[in-house]
């Protein structure tokens, strides 16, 4: 066990190392930060040399990538090029919005998986599967910012027109101690994450069902003269609930990096939209930050997770 | 096992929930105005008993009364800094014009007006010398800062100090670093001796749409150094214009309240708030349900969809002095007369004048402003519409396609087998089949479809060539298109800003391997124009200037150097409760936003 462990962590380390030059060259040929400033008439020429300067843009490629990775190592993710402030702070700014955000998307995405998935495996075939596969579907199909700006035209403009109570598009600036508001303001993001993840989540809950349902186990407990609730509680949905768990846990560290499309459109200020806006003007050092953290958070709980399920499932051992 | 991941689950939303208690930082209180002792103490005893006679309106911003009138305007990004000459970010200089005023600004009818001073410097009231080298601003009395300190002679000498300390990063110092000297005899005169002639001197030390001259409160920032990353650098306290950022939640919103000593009184809203709404058709819905009042950031391209949903959105669209412009890469390898070689040959029947006219009356420019953008604008003689700088005599060449295949007839350029013409340039057969280069905004796409449907009509093969603004406007060692002049026509707006001092026109200004920052991305070199724009630089006399400048517009528009399309405007979407003050070409809408109001 623990050997495996330091054998992980190693890989890990030489994983993520992998991971910070890739996003470090990405990042470096994405854009130039003083581009932006090209056609500007403000600025000189000399003022934009001397820019390019401070913001250490002339030293070799290398000499960049080792004295970010050199601060990053001691936890200092650099200066934002263009907020003037640290990286860590900007993050820090930002984080609990997206947390708050992402993770109550993720419970009703989930909750709502598994009581579709469920339906559609116990009905397999009936009315109920084909509608809620149809809609699984048309959620997976549909682009976010497509259904966040028809949930907005709907239920804040139309609503609006029509004279009905209306939820806020999210661009008023609203109290965010008072948690009725903040209720209100959540209800548009958290369904249009909810609609497109809930659809392949949904899915997966089925034919993971399925599988377990035409198992000899649960045909013993059956045999056994167990009413049909208690087979799918108690026997078919456990083990059918563990690829989700793998599957959640490994989405968790992505929820760290919010939700780009639904933070924009409902003007969210979480990490989505931190690192959109900051990666179009090429701020490498907060794009870098906010990349790290998500790779950081990946790896680990890749990890996490494996070893979690040496408990969850005694099948497994870790060798 | 399925508890243990419910309980982690809750775990971390309670955690997340505690940490956003944490982040959210409670609206900040103004500081007090502690400072408001130490500079009366540097005071001339003359200036304190006169500072005496006159006394502040208050110490600090008025606060938001129940009922009172706000508005909230959102913005597409947050602002870096909100000190001038520290950002040259838009949405920065925008709030900075909310909360530092100048010497003076630009007015709606374009006129060059004062703020804090008196007047307006001229030959005539002594403000400049003769040898124009000496300006001098006179102050109005009793100006205060937001908490209640005077603002002196001594604030805009230590503006001019600030931004030129080395130990500071401005992110420009042009202008200013051809000050040799600021004296102050007196609290409310201003002597700046340049040590060489500098024609835009108006764009120093003033606000408008596209200079940022705000004079920074020495009171609040002497004896500091690396100013850049100051937090009164990013977010000012203490401010002169008619509001004072009281609250700023990084990534969610600010907010500004009235300014008591604002020097034309106080603002007549009593708040403004600034949301930041990264997404533009958010912004839409965002006015149709009144979450917002004012969204700024709207292009050509969206009048048609703000048309529609009036009146529940009012469309306001304001002509600018920018103007989009398509042109011809007209680089010489050789350089003309040893003058301005390029890295890159432009494309060769460009040289020929009937090609360029051709190409110019190909397109019809007067249908691009009717239909893609409903008639909201104008096609521009030159660089400098809608401002006192156009030459008013010069007309706008009307479509004219048959006279276009008449011109490249007669340049020798015949209709080969494929439709697209076919001729001889310098010895070579070259078809007239060229690539066009431009951004990727859904507007530049719509018009170089057009311009592209328009000129194979007369057997020119046009490829527009869509690529990101950082790519397309990318420096020469990355190799971008404009400045290595690897390109053979290209789109892109310039303009006014808010003096016509510009250098890219001149033959020394063309980029290359020994002067990669040149901005004649043209790379066009035309001793005469080269010369007569030089004249300009270095004249100070408007009156001269303007003829000078005439003389300009004529030369390029007769040479059809480049392909004026349409002038550039400000298209603002509002709720029909907000009230602009006076809008114009050269003024932006926060340039009186003390007039600002709303009706119930």
């Amino acid at each position: 066990m623990w050997s495996y462990l330091l054998r992980r962590v190693f890989q890990a380390i030489f994983t993520l190392l992998i991971i910070t030059v890739l996003c470090f060259l990405l990042t470096r040929f994405s854009g130039d930060p003083i581009a932006q400033y090209a056609n500007n008439p403000r600025m000189s020429a000399e003022d934009k040399a001397a820019l390019r300067e401070r913001l250490g843009l002339n030293a070799p490629l290398y000499v960049q990538y080792f004295k970010w990775l050199g601060l990053a190592l001691q936890g200092d993710l650099g200066q934002s090029f263009f907020a003037k402030q640290p990286v860590s702070d900007l993050i820090v700014q930002r984080l609990p919005n997206t947390m708050i955000l992402m993770l109550t998307a993720e419970i009703v995405t989930v909750s709502f998986a598994l009581l579709l998935g469920i339906i559609s495996a116990v009905k397999q075939y009936s009315f109920w599967d084909n509608a809620i596969t149809t809609f699984s579907f048309i959620g997976f199909s549909i682009p976010i910012f497509f259904s966040a700006l028809g949930l907005m035209l709907i239920f804040a403009v139309q609503f609006k027109e029509w004279g009905w109570p209306y939820l806020p598009t999210g661009a008023s600036v609203w109290d965010k101690s008072d948690p009725v508001e903040y209720i209100r303001n959540l209800i548009l993001p958290v369904t249009a994450l909810a609609f497109v993840n809930t659809a392949g989540y949904s899915r997966f809950v089925r034919t993971s069902i399925l599988e377990v349902l035409g198992q000899d186990y649960i045909r013993t407990a059956r045999a056994k003269g167990l009413t049909s609730r208690t087979v799918l509680f108690k026997h078919a949905l456990r083990n059918a609930a563990l690829p989700l768990v793998t599957i959640v846990g490994l989405d968790i560290p992505f929820l760290l990096g919010g939700a780009i499309v639904t933070e924009s459109v409902f003007s969210w200020p979480g990490m989505g939209r931190l690192f959109w806006e900051y990666a179009q003007r090429s701020d490498y050092p907060v794009v870098l930050g906010i990349l790290l953290i998500i790779s950081l958070a990946v790896v680990v709980l890749t990890i996490v997770t494996d070893v979690i399920y040496t408990f969850v499932d005694p099948r497994i051992r870790l060798s | 096992m399925k508890r243990n991941l419910f309980a982690l689950l809750s775990l971390l939303v309670l955690a997340s929930m505690v940490l956003a208690a944490c982040g959210t930082p409670a609206p900040e209180a103004t500081e007090a105005p502690a400072a408001t002792e130490a500079p009366a103490a540097t005071e001339a005893p003359a200036a304190t008993e006169e500072v005496a006679a006159c006394a502040p309106a208050g110490t600090e911003p008025i606060a938001f009364p129940d009922g009172g009138k706000s508005v909230t305007e959102a913005y597409d990004q947050e602002p870096d800094a909100v000190v001038p000459y520290f950002s040259q970010m838009t949405f920065a200089i925008w709030v900075t014009q909310l909360t530092l005023v100048g010497l003076g600004e630009w007015d709606d009818k374009g006129t060059f007006v004062p703020e804090l001073a008196v007047e307006v410097p001229t030959a005539e009231n002594g403000g400049v010398s003769a040898d124009g080298l000496t300006i001098t601003w006179k102050l109005k009395d009793c100006l205060f800062w937001s908490d209640g300190t005077p603002l002196t002679s001594a604030d805009v000498k230590f503006t001019w100090e600030a931004i030129v300390d080395p130990a500071n990063a401005p992110a420009s110092r042009t202008g200013y670093d051809k000050i040799e000297s600021i004296e102050t005899p007196d609290d409310t005169t201003v002597v700046i001796k340049f040590a060489e002639l500098y024609p835009p001197w108006p764009t120093l030390f003033t606000q408008g749409p596209n200079n940022s001259g705000g004079i920074l409160p020495k009171h609040m920032l002497e004896g500091k150094t690396a100013l850049e990353t100051d937090p009164f650098i990013r977010q000012p306290t203490v401010g002169s214009g008619p509001f004072v950022i009281t609250e700023w939640v990084p990534g969610d919103y600010m907010t500004l309240l009235p300014n008591p000593n604002f020097y034309k009184g106080r603002a007549v809203l009593d708040r403004v708030q600034i949301r930041f709404v990264a997404d533009s058709a958010a912004a839409v819905a965002a006015l149709q349900t009144g979450d917002i009042d004012i969204y700024s950031n709207f292009s050509e391209g969206d009048i048609e969809t703000l048309k529609a949903l009036d009146p529940d959105v009012k469309l306001t669209v304001v002509p600018g002095v920018d103007y989009e412009h398509y042109f011809f890469n007209l680089g010489r390898v050789d350089g003309v007369d040893g003058r301005g070689k390029a890295d890159n040959e432009g494309f060769c029947p460009f040289k020929d004048i009937r090609v360029r006219k051709a190409i110019t009356l190909g397109i019809n420019r007067q249908a691009v402003v009717e239909t893609l953008l409903s008639g909201y604008t104008t096609v521009p003689v030159s660089q400098w519409p809608n401002s006192g700088w156009t030459n008013t005599n010069l007309t706008v060449d009307a479509y004219d396609p048959e006279a276009a295949a008449a011109l490249l007839d007669e340049a020798g350029y015949t209709l080969g087998a494929d439709g697209i013409r076919v001729g001889d340039c310098n010895g070579e057969q070259v078809k007239l089949s060229f690539n066009f280069e431009t951004t990727t905004a859904p507007i530049r796409i719509a018009i170089a479809t057009a311009a592209q449907a328009d000129l194979a009509k007369i057997g020119v093969e046009f490829t527009p060539i869509h690529t990101p603004a950082g790519t397309f406007f990318g420096q020469y060692v990355d190799g971008g298109p404009l400045t290595t002049g690897n390109y053979d026509m290209g789109g892109y707006t310039t303009g006014f800003y808010p003096d016509p001092y510009t250098d890219n026109y001149q033959c020394e200004a063309i980029p290359n391997a020994e002067k990669p920052d040149g901005v004649n991305w043209y790379h066009n070199c035309d001793p005469y124009l080269s010369d007569l724009m030089d004249t300009m630089l270095d004249t100070v006399d408007a009156a001269e200037r303007k003829a000078i400048l005439d003389e300009a517009q004529k030369y390029i528009a007769e040479n059809y150097y480049v392909i004026p399309m349409y002038a550039r405007g400000n298209v603002y979407g509002s709720t029909p409760r907000f009230v602009f003050g006076p809008l114009g070409p050269e003024s932006d809408k926060n340039w009186n936003a003390e007039l600002w109001d709303v009706t119930e």
